[in-house]
């Protein structure tokens, strides 16, 4: 089956919906910690689903490892919603989310902490980032429970053939600017061919009203 | 004529707001695509009223909305964000914006923009 291609246009669409979404998710995440969030501008990309874990790899830092909350979402767009942040990530998030007096409980307590507020926070970014991009393009998604994995990306547990061949990846890559802190995080949205065919037609649905 | 600077690194964007305008209104339509480029279209055309993003390279539209005031303190500017954040609404208008449009605008939101601009207008001359 030929690859799906995007054109300049159809990206600036997606672009422009990821970006509200993002602004969304911003919004709804401020509210929980109570912080204002300053967005970057987002750098969206789209390529080959097999080649997701070199695009991850780029996101992590030194150490190799990262923090991924992994969510599926079903609707006429359907397919996987991975939320990558470096794995210091989790313990600036803890901090934002005002638990670091828990520092003094053992290490396992910790990262079990740190899981649950990587899940609550990929829950919110994902499900304000999604919903806001498919309410937009008249569908409406429901989701899987959140999932957290902590990866290294040289034994990532994400085999190449994870997904159907025909997939492919819209990344989107922002910095949180907390007001204290600043948190990397890229998201990817995984969909098989069928469901990036209806993408790209909804897109062209959603602009039509402004022709 | 009104003259429009409407800002915004998204074509996209910048698309859909132009044709939110209502159709029976003339405008002359300046654009920008990031606070930097929109500050030195400012100062080459003085418009009536300026629709800005926030988020955008080069100089972000809370930049932009300062540097745009000093030059001209009596500037309406209308920002059109996709941060929906509650803080950024109040740094938004501490700016000195007129007023916030969330992303997507729609053809009624910015009719009802546009008349407050028109009326903050009047009431500067």
């Amino acid at each position: 089956m030929a690859e799906i291609q995007f054109s300049g246009v159809e990206k600036d669409i997606l672009q422009e919906l990821m970006n509200i979404g993002f602004g969304q998710a911003a919004a709804d995440l401020a509210q929980v910690i109570d912080l204002s969030i300053e967005l970057s501008v987002p750098d969206i990309q789209l390529f080959k689903a097999s080649e997701l874990r070199e695009h991850i790899g780029t996101e992590a830092d030194s150490d190799q490892e990262f923090s991924l909350v992994e969510q599926y979402f079903l609707g006429k767009f359907k397919g996987i919603a991975l939320l990558v942040f470096p794995a210091k990530a989790g313990k600036k998030l803890v901090s934002l989310f005002g638990l670091q007096d828990q520092s003094n409980k053992p290490s396992q307590h910790l990262e079990l902490l740190e899981k649950e507020v990587m899940m609550e926070v990929g829950n919110i970014l994902i499900g304000a980032c999604v919903g806001k991009i498919t309410e937009l393009l008249n569908d409406v998604v429901i989701y899987s429970p959140p999932r957290v994995m902590i990866q290294d990306v040289r034994n990532s547990a994400l085999p190449r053939n994870l997904f159907d061949p025909s997939s492919m990846a819209i990344s989107m890559k922002t910095v949180f600017h907390f007001e204290q802190q600043e948190i990397s995080g890229q998201l990817f949205l995984i969909a098989n061919q069928e469901s990036i065919t209806w993408l790209k037609s909804a897109l062209h649905a959603f602009m039509e009203q402004y022709q | 004529m009104i003259t429009l600077l409407i800002v915004d690194d998204s074509p996209i964007a910048r698309q859909i707001l132009k044709k939110c305008l209502p159709k029976e209104s003339a405008f002359s339509i300046i654009e920008a695509a990031d606070g930097q480029e929109a500050l030195d279209k400012y100062r080459q055309y003085h418009p009536e009223i300026t629709f800005m993003d926030m988020t955008m390279p080069v100089m972000d539209g809370f930049q932009a909305i300062a540097e745009i005031k000093q030059v001209d303190p009596q500037a309406i500017i209308i920002a059109a964000t996709a941060d929906v954040q509650k803080k950024a609404r109040q740094r938004i208008i501490e700016l000195g914006a007129l007023m916030q449009l969330a992303k997507p605008v729609s053809p009624k939101a910015v009719r009802d923009a546009l008349a407050k601009a028109e009326q903050a207008l009047r009431e500067q001359l």
